[in-house]
């Protein structure tokens, strides 16, 4: 299958008539297409499986609101409008057109749900059409629903192709792909053909050859029985497996819990260990302010001080040359010691009562001389005061950072904890012995059954070989056992076929997907496909192989490894002559049609993601945001384009946000303002 | 289990042409009704067995 074209008539935000060519050849098989976020690249991939199936992706929001909205907004109450979807496509040397359509009445402004149309016309070589009965069903036949996860997908959301639990239907679908499903159908209904024809050999064989046809009837019926339970117990065993895989995952996080929840605890202790010392910090400088604060404040005070003393001193004021106590002592004797006598009243006396008012007294001056031996002290005190604070604050100031520090780690671990999902461990390992046990005994019954099966199986071919000795008289029952016979041959040969087929499929995947993964990735990681179809990453560590958990990026490139390797093995097998017959040259051809392929990869990953898909893909068609899709991936996917588009954006934001995209030195609109309704334009470029 | 070297091609050799013709008819009615799951193919293999062994 190769696409022509795709033509959008007001689907979803493509307004109106819109047609992008993706006609390629070998050479230059690529399509690439430019979108901003919301463009409409994600509508344009939907737009190919809605075409295909009537059916769009999860993700799709509103998926009622079909009719572009502005277009509905303007049409009338009981007017009607079309939505559609036209794709050409070529397959297996014959020319579609496919058309998916819908006429919508407008009854009230809510769209309502749409019952589409589907048409599909195979194009002759003279140019004419005709019309395809059934057309759904050609398209199934075409490329099946299950099948196109591997071609239109979405890169950002790839990554659950490979992830746990999705084996079971992708294993389903590659059957189908890789031409296995119809040898397992084939092989599913060829016994009830046997059954019909055995009836006529049972009615007209003749006694033994009826016989012997009722035992291997009945062993028949066994078999199947068998079948049915080893497929139930295949079932639950992968049931408790993944079961087993979800307990022992939680018991890994409860061992990478445990140091994490170590390093919180050791952390919590030294937090109060800091909140402690900063308080007691912070207690000791109160207690220092409080008791010796003052002394900071003396400054002035004791520079006054000097500056006193030291003037009374130049005055003479101090020492005093006469002391008060002396003079009082000669008033009271009435005599000085010049010899004058000192009355009271009289001249002397009034003299030496005049010295008494200047003299000092010695306790004055004793106070002095002491406040003067304090000067010196106070102002060493000061120092003091001054680095025991500073001293104090280094302290405070230390203590606050280890607490920030410690408070900011211990959010972070509390982050990590969070995220670990966390039973008790007790209880997990219980559940995980247990599991243990229960699938030791499913997989003890599964070799029972397949003994078993074994039996039957050995014991039928006996009594095949013992009918077609009996003798049949009856022409109509030698006839239903040589059809018998001819059924059961074929019978035999698909089940070996099958066998060599699967194997065959899984070890081709295998190699494919090695040698695709080996030439993107950068790390020395081995994938590896079992032969349950679980896709697991290995390392080699020494010479032992170990399992490497998978990251985003890691899946997604594992993913599209396989889906490049299946889309090689695809064309591969289908070219093969094989029982089916000789195949038609495009055989096993699928375009791949990807949106977002590159979202989560670094740049290297996108050059080595882009180089592979571009030589693998016989078509291909990307759609990519300008910082998903300049750079690497232009660079490496240039030389294979053979159409580059853009999907522009027409916003209703009046301020200007226009944007253009540059490819290869010329500037394209990329993002338009002052639309009148918004609105996506898929242009072509070259 | 098969023997790992034999192949599809082997397989094929060892038919008669009745048996080589009947398995690429029956993959092909399977093939050709591949997308319908509940389909009851056994008529339609029955018809070609027939066909063969008239």
């Amino acid at each position: 299958m190769k696409i022509g074209s795709i033509e959008l008539r007001n689907f979803r935000q493509f307004v109106g008539k819109q047609t992008f060519v993706f006609k390629s050849d070998s050479l230059r098989p690529v399509s690439l297409i430019f979108g901003g976020n919301g463009a409409g690249k994600t509508t344009l991939l939907n737009a190919f499986t809605w075409a295909l199936y009537g059916s769009m992706s999860e993700d799709v929001e509103e998926q009622h609101r079909m009719v572009t909205d502005s277009v509905w907004r303007n049409l009338a109450t009981g007017g009607t409008t079309e939505v559609a979807v036209e794709l050409t496509f070529d397959h297996e040397g014959r020319d579609y057109r496919l058309l998916r359509r819908a006429q919508v009445r407008k009854e009230s402004d809510e769209q309502q749900r749409l019952v589409p149309v589907v048409e599909l016309w195979e194009t002759k070589s003279d140019g004419s059409s005709e019309v395809v009965g059934a057309p759904q069903e050609r398209i199934y036949t075409i490329l099946p629903e299950g099948v196109s996860r591997f071609f239109f997908f979405n890169g950002e959301r790839i990554e659950k192709l490979v992830q746990k639990g999705a084996y079971g239907e992708v294993q389903q679908d590659i059957k189908v792909l890789l031409d296995l499903e119809q040898v397992e159908r084939a092989l599913d209904h060829l016994p009830k053909v046997d059954r019909k024809l055995t009836a006529d050999l049972k009615k007209y064989g003749g006694q033994k050859a009826s016989e012997i046809q009722t035992a291997i009837d009945e062993l028949r019926e066994k078999e199947d029985v068998d079948k049915e339970e080893q497929k139930v117990l295949e079932a639950d065993l992968a049931t408790l497996k993944e079961e087993r895989e979800g307990v022992t995952e939680l018991l890994r996080q409860h061992a990478a819990a445990a140091p994490i929840q170590r390093e919180r605890d050791a952390a919590n202790t030294d937090l109060g260990e800091a909140r402690q010392a900063r308080a007691q910090a912070l207690l000791e400088r109160s207690s220092l302010v409080a008791t010796r604060g003052f002394i900071a404040f003396t400054d002035e005070l004791t520079k006054t001080t000097t500056d006193i003393s030291s003037a009374l001193y130049e005055r003479g004021t101090l020492p005093a040359p006469l002391k008060r106590e002396f003079v009082e002592q000669l008033l009271a004797d009435h005599y000085c010691i010049c010899g004058t006598s000192l009355e009271e009243h009289t001249e002397p006396y009034n003299r030496v009562l005049e010295w008494r008012q200047r003299a000092g007294l010695q306790a004055v001056e004793s106070a002095w001389q002491q406040l003067r031996g304090q000067m010196t002290p106070i102002a060493g005190a000061r120092r003091e005061l001054y680095e025991s604070l500073q001293a104090i604050l280094k302290r405070v100031v230390t203590e606050g950072d280890r607490i920030s520090r410690l408070e900011e780690r211990i959010s972070e671990l509390d982050g990590l904890l969070r995220d670990l999902r966390l039973e008790g461990v007790d209880e997990l390992e219980s559940k995980r012995i247990d599991l243990d046990g229960r699938i030791g005994r499913k997989e003890q019954r599964i070799g029972s059954m397949k003994a078993s099966l074994e039996q039957v199986q050995k014991d039928i071919a006996q009594r095949t070989a013992e009918r077609g000795r009996a003798e049949v008289t009856d022409e109509l029952a030698a006839k239903a056992r040589a059809r018998s016979d001819l059924v059961q041959a074929v019978r035999r040969a698909l089940e070996e076929i099958l066998a060599i087929r699967s194997e065959d499929m899984r070890r081709r995947l295998d190699a494919e997907l090695k040698e695709v993964f080996g030439k993107i990735t950068i790390k020395r990681y081995v994938p590896r496909l079992s032969e349950t179809f679980e896709l697991a990453l290995f390392q080699d560590v020494g010479g032992v192989e170990l399992a490497v958990p998978k990251s985003t990026g890691e899946n997604q490139i594992l993913s599209l490894s396989f889906v490049a390797a299946v889309s090689k093995l695809a064309r591969e097998i289908r070219r093969e002559r094989r029982a089916e017959g000789s195949p038609v040259e495009d055989a096993g051809t699928y375009p791949i049609v990807m949106d977002a392929a590159f979202g989560s990869l670094d740049q290297n990953y996108q050059r080595e993601v882009s180089r592979a898909l571009a030589q693998m893909a016989p078509q291909l068609v990307v759609l990519v945001s300008k910082s998903q899709g300049l750079g690497q991936v232009v660079h490496e996917l240039m030389p294979y384009v053979s159409h580059l588009g853009v999907v522009v954006t027409h916003t209703t934001v009046e301020q200007d946000v226009s944007d253009d995209i540059e490819l290869e030195g010329i500037a394209y609109p990329y993002i338009r303002s002052a639309a009148e309704a918004d609105h996506a334009e898929l242009k072509e470029i070259t | 289990m098969p023997d790992t070297k034999r192949t599809e091609k082997d397989v094929l050799k060892e038919l008669t042409d009745e048996e080589r013709t009947l398995l690429k008819r029956i993959l092909e009615i399977e093939r050709a009704r591949l997308h319908v799951k509940a389909a009851d193919l056994t008529d339609d293999l029955l018809a070609a067995v027939k066909e063969i062994l008239p």
